[in-house]
């Protein structure tokens, strides 16, 4: 029993740091392309995003269709997932981070993350204190609904299906603007275009 | 070929590098890759040692468990700080206390400021987490590859609530 739960924190350590390494090689922990993609004016995060879903899809295809593992997914709840996901995007905006991120951001030194890390640590337990009461009024319970069950096909295949249209979004996304142009000089987000944006509401003496 | 010195890597090598973790995390933890709830489970923990009732609640209980998936998860966002810190040191990264564009989208330069703003964001971002079951993580990266109706769902609301705040309540970056 110990040894299991050593090698879990062992391994989580270990998927941990190469989670960590893949968000700051990125960039896509920076705040700046966070908020720059909530103002829809930075897409490094989506593109990231996109990609690591399309890779996970065809993984689990793999892993699923061939029967190595079971799939995991959440119950659908409704209006816990849409009252829930709008705070966490709030907050996901005026933190410049998700939670994940959040931990990124403190292992390159930035400050304000750890007031995000404690507001996260203080809302966690608020939200342990109501959950009875969260539970019986607003969450209640679903069925762990996937979309190839509504369809009746296999997983694998709608999950291959779902990479396919992904990378075909991300090479139109990627055409449309290059990720380079989004890194700015100091690859933070800060780009050279929100300079100039701003260059141009002052006006010429 | 992306080094481990370079300053940054393309979004596509980073996404692929993320969504194959989901290989360890589906078949030694059998569970799918996640962050939030190991606020709860630290958060609990902590709180627990102040008021020990909290411990009466079940979810607090079941999240303060030393079971192998809560270790894990805690482990993992541990090593998240890790991993950014050495990639930050490979490749020579400097970063200021703050990132520049918080003056700019807060319209304000103080820190108590900033730092006031960042905690009642991390305030929302887990109580919002956590009535949804899952984050950027869990629903995103985990519940998206698996084709989930209620991450859908949630994902498509943390847009939405990400784009309405930072369109009205932050400056333009």
């Amino acid at each position: 029993m110990m040894g299991s739960i050593a090698m879990a924190i062992a391994v989580g350590l270990l998927m941990g740091i190469v989670f960590g390494f893949a968000l700051e090689k990125s960039r896509v922990f920076e705040p700046g392309m966070i908020v720059g993609q909530m103002q829809m004016r930075n897409f490094i995060m989506l593109k990231v995003f996109l990609t690591a879903v399309a890779t996970g899809a065809v993984v689990l295809a793999a892993l699923n269709g061939f029967g190595f593992v079971k799939l995991q997914p959440k119950a659908a709840l409704y209006a816990a997932d849409v009252v829930g996901g709008l705070l966490l995007g709030a907050g996901i905006a005026l933190a410049g981070a998700c939670p994940g991120t959040t931990l990124a951001q403190i292992g390159v030194g930035y400050r304000d993350a750890i007031f995000t890390l404690i507001g996260g640590l203080c809302g966690a337990v608020a939200f342990s204190y109501a959950q009875p009461w969260l539970a019986k009024t607003l969450i209640g319970s679903g069925p762990k609904l996937i979309f190839t069950d509504l369809i009746g096909i296999p997983y694998w295949q709608g999950a291959i299906g779902l990479a396919a249209i992904l990378v075909v979004v991300l090479a139109l996304m990627e055409r449309a603007r290059s990720w380079r142009k989004d890194l700015g000089a100091n690859v933070d987000g800060d780009t050279p275009s929100a300079s100039q944006f701003k260059g141009r509401m002052v006006p010429a003496e | 070929m992306p080094s481990l010195s370079d300053k940054a890597w393309s979004p596509y090598v980073a996404g692929v590098l993320i969504g194959l973790l989901q290989i360890p995390a589906f078949l030694i933890i059998q569970t799918a890759l996640g962050a939030s709830s190991s606020f709860v489970t630290v958060g609990d923990a902590v709180a627990s040692l102040l008021d020990p009732s909290l411990l009466q609640i079940d979810y607090a209980a079941k999240h303060v468990d030393a079971t192998a998936k809560n270790l894990w998860q805690v482990a993992l966002v541990v090593g998240v700080g890790i991993g950014a810190f050495i990639s930050m040191k490979m490749s020579g990264a400097r970063r200021q206390p703050i990132s520049p564009i918080w003056s700019r989208a807060l319209g304000s330069s103080s820190s108590a400021l900033r730092y006031a703003v960042a905690f009642v964001a991390g305030f929302l971002m887990l109580f919002g987490a956590r009535i949804a079951d899952g984050c950027t993580s869990g629903h995103g990266l985990s519940g998206m590859a698996q084709l989930s109706v209620g991450s859908t769902v949630a994902v498509a609301a943390m847009f939405a609530g990400g784009i309405v705040t930072a369109m009205l309540l932050l400056r333009r970056i």
